[in-house]
């Protein structure tokens, strides 16, 4: 035997939604012009609203501030020095499990980070990579942070593993940015 | 063990014998045809996969076969700290990334006892709310392409590319932002972001009104959804159903007001329900919905309340960036929470929060660990699939078409 259904009320937070006309007989000739004309107004009433779209290659998006693009690996501005120590925080962060890092000591004739050691290896597989922003969250020394490029495509699965002279170095083109306010 | 696969066993227990029937004088014979619909169909939304078993044009039967887009993910999630499950179960239900995400910290929130700043619950209505207007847009925009109005999709994706512009702003990205996190959100709002929801927000009433005007008393629309396919409110419950196909048949259950979670008690809205509960009243209920919305959106931006947007306890949520330069202590809070993530006491818990296409539950079970033992979900999108046959069957197969597309499933979060 099938229960009879308990409805929980929310008194007076429902609102039933308007039925619509039965389809077909006397109304159904009005409509299929009245309201096929209202749909024309309201599809013609856009015209004035203006070009939505972009044209994209040419002309590219704008991204605001906290778009999480390509990551970038940076240096210190004054000495050089590169900024990540491979105390490969990021890589235990990735959800992904996308970075590697292998860390060496720096030594007083080859000095690369500011730290006791550098990454000698940082690699960071694009492909797996789920632009979580997890890596930069994590690194303690805003060595990693993430870019703004979106256009990341490639011709072969190899060369999405970006290597860290790639990641240090700056893009080709920038992607444009968006200013405040807009 | 025989070797045929599950498919081929479920595809060979549809009987094909011919039927024949009396009509008048003549003996006409028919014969059922089993079509095989999907799953690289554009009607489907997604991988769904349909075998459908007509006489003639009369569906008689439907099998939604399911599995092509199976991403392993709750598995995945036994594998990750608490706080790397975020961006992996944002990904199942592709277009209700913020509810996935709200489903997983609630539960985690419950069973660590963190209290979540007011703040944060506010931001997070209002992240919430604009998914479900983003994911009702684009249900809208597809829906209608499969009932033949072309330029509702390209008003329903200008509005939805006004959201994601809202989403890079706050989150950063504009898909599975991770901007949800244990305890609050990751970061506060930037300057000019409320002005710019109040601008969607002014706009957006509007918008609904044109689509109205477009849709609504559209001959062919209704022709297409006014009385096809209905499905009884007691048949909806037995099968599990919730959200707006629940809704459409009458029964008002929606779980901002019947449980209220993340401070919905504070907002003044109202359930859009329908009456009979077949397609056109699905359809009426979600765009209604979409107007309920932007009211909450707008309260939550006029109350939302100074303070913390991320709970202070330093064993969940990360410390301030600046104290890292500063404070050894903070560090090491930094390096714990980074490496081996918070542990979370052991025990079960349920957290169920309405999202676009209704219960979203999240279920799970810590062992005291910091990586969950269980993660499991429970995707409205699978429980309402079973709906699909007892809707359709005795329906055209057009109808089948606008159920489905009235259905709003999101295979990624059938599949998981
Ligand atoms: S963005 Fe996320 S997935 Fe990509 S490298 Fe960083 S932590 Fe890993
Ligand atoms: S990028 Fe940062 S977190 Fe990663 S290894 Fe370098 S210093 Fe450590």
């Amino acid at each position: 035997m099938r229960l009879a259904v308990e409805r929980w009320d929310p008194g007076e937070d429902q609102i039933e939604v308007q039925r619509a006309p039965e389809p077909g007989v006397a109304g159904g000739a009005y409509r299929a012009f009245g309201e096929t004309l209202r749909g024309l107004k309201t599809t013609f009433a856009r015209v004035i609203e203006g070009v939505h779209t972009i044209q994209y290659p040419e002309q590219k998006v704008a991204v605001y501030p906290r778009f999480r693009g390509r990551h970038k690996l940076h240096r210190f501005e004054d000495s050089d020095l590169e900024k990540c120590v491979g105390c490969s925080l990021c890589a235990a962060a990735c959800p992904a499990d996308c970075i590697r890092v292998v860390a060496a000591e720096n030594t007083p004739e080859l000095r690369i980070s500011a730290g006791e050691r550098y990454a000698a290896v940082y690699e960071i597989n694009m492909s797996r990579c789920i632009f979580c922003g997890y890596c930069e969250v994590a690194c303690p020394f805003d060595a990693i942070t993430m870019g703004h490029d979106y256009e990341l495509s490639d011709y072969n699965r190899g060369d999405l593993i970006f290597t860290k002279e790639m990641l240090l170095a700056e893009p080709l083109d920038q992607t444009p940015l968006r200013a405040q306010g807009e | 063990m025989s070797t045929k696969s599950d498919y081929r066993r479920m595809e060979g227990s549809i009987t094909l014998a011919p039927l024949s029937e009396q009509i008048g004088s003549q003996r006409l014979s028919s014969e059922l045809l089993t079509l095989n619909f999907g799953p690289h169909h554009p009607a489907t939304h997604g991988v769904l996969r349909l075998l459908v078993t007509l006489d003639g044009e009369i569906v008689q039967d439907v099998k939604p076969i399911i599995g092509y887009v199976h991403t392993g993910i709750e598995k995945t999630a036994e594998d990750k700290a608490y706080w790397k499950v975020i961006p992996v179960v944002e990904r199942m239900d592709y277009l209700a990334y913020y509810f996935n995400a709200l489903a997983f910290c609630g539960a985690v929130e419950t069973l660590l006892e963190c209290e979540v700043p007011k703040r944060a619950q506010y931001l997070r209505v209002i992240h919430l709310e604009l998914n479900r207007i983003m994911s009702h847009l684009v249900w809208l925009g597809t829906s209608a392409l499969d009932l033949g109005a072309m330029s509702m999709f390209w008003y329903c994706f200008r509005e939805r590319e006004q959201i994601l512009d809202l989403f890079e702003m706050s989150s950063g990205q504009r898909m599975h932002t991770r901007y949800f996190q244990v305890g609050g959100v990751i970061e506060d709002i930037p300057i000019g972001f409320a002005e710019k929801v109040r601008e969607f927000t002014r706009i957006m009433p509007g918008r609904v009104d044109q689509y109205n005007d477009l849709l609504r008393r559209n001959e062919i629309l209704l022709q297409r959804l006014r009385g096809t396919c209905p499905l009884d409110e007691r048949t909806l419950l037995e099968l599990g159903v919730t959200g707006p196909l629940l809704r459409a048949a009458g029964n008002p259950w929606d779980l901002r007001k019947a449980a209220p979670y993340s401070s919905y008690e504070d907002f003044d809205f109202k359930i859009p329900v329908g009456t009979v509960g077949d397609n056109y009243d699905r359809f009426a209920v979600r765009i209604a919905e979409m107007k309920e919305s932007v009211k909450i959106i707008d309260q939550a931006l006029d109350g939302l309340p100074e303070g913390p947007y991320i709970t202070e306890d330093r064993k969940i949520a990360l410390p301030p960036r600046h104290e890292l330069a500063t404070s050894m202590e903070a560090l090491i809070h930094h390096f714990k929470l980074v490496t081996e993530g918070f542990r979370v006491p052991p025990g079960e818990v349920y957290y169920a929060i309405e999202s676009p296409r209704g219960e979203l539950g999240c279920f799970v079970r810590s062992d005291g660990s910091a990586k969950p033992a269980r993660v499991h979900m429970r995707d409205p999108s699978f429980v309402n699939l079973q709906a699909t046959a007892p809707m359709t069957r005795g329906a055209y197969i057009a109808d089948l078409i606008a159920t489905l597309a009235m259905l709003d499933p999101i295979l990624g979060g059938v599949d998981r």
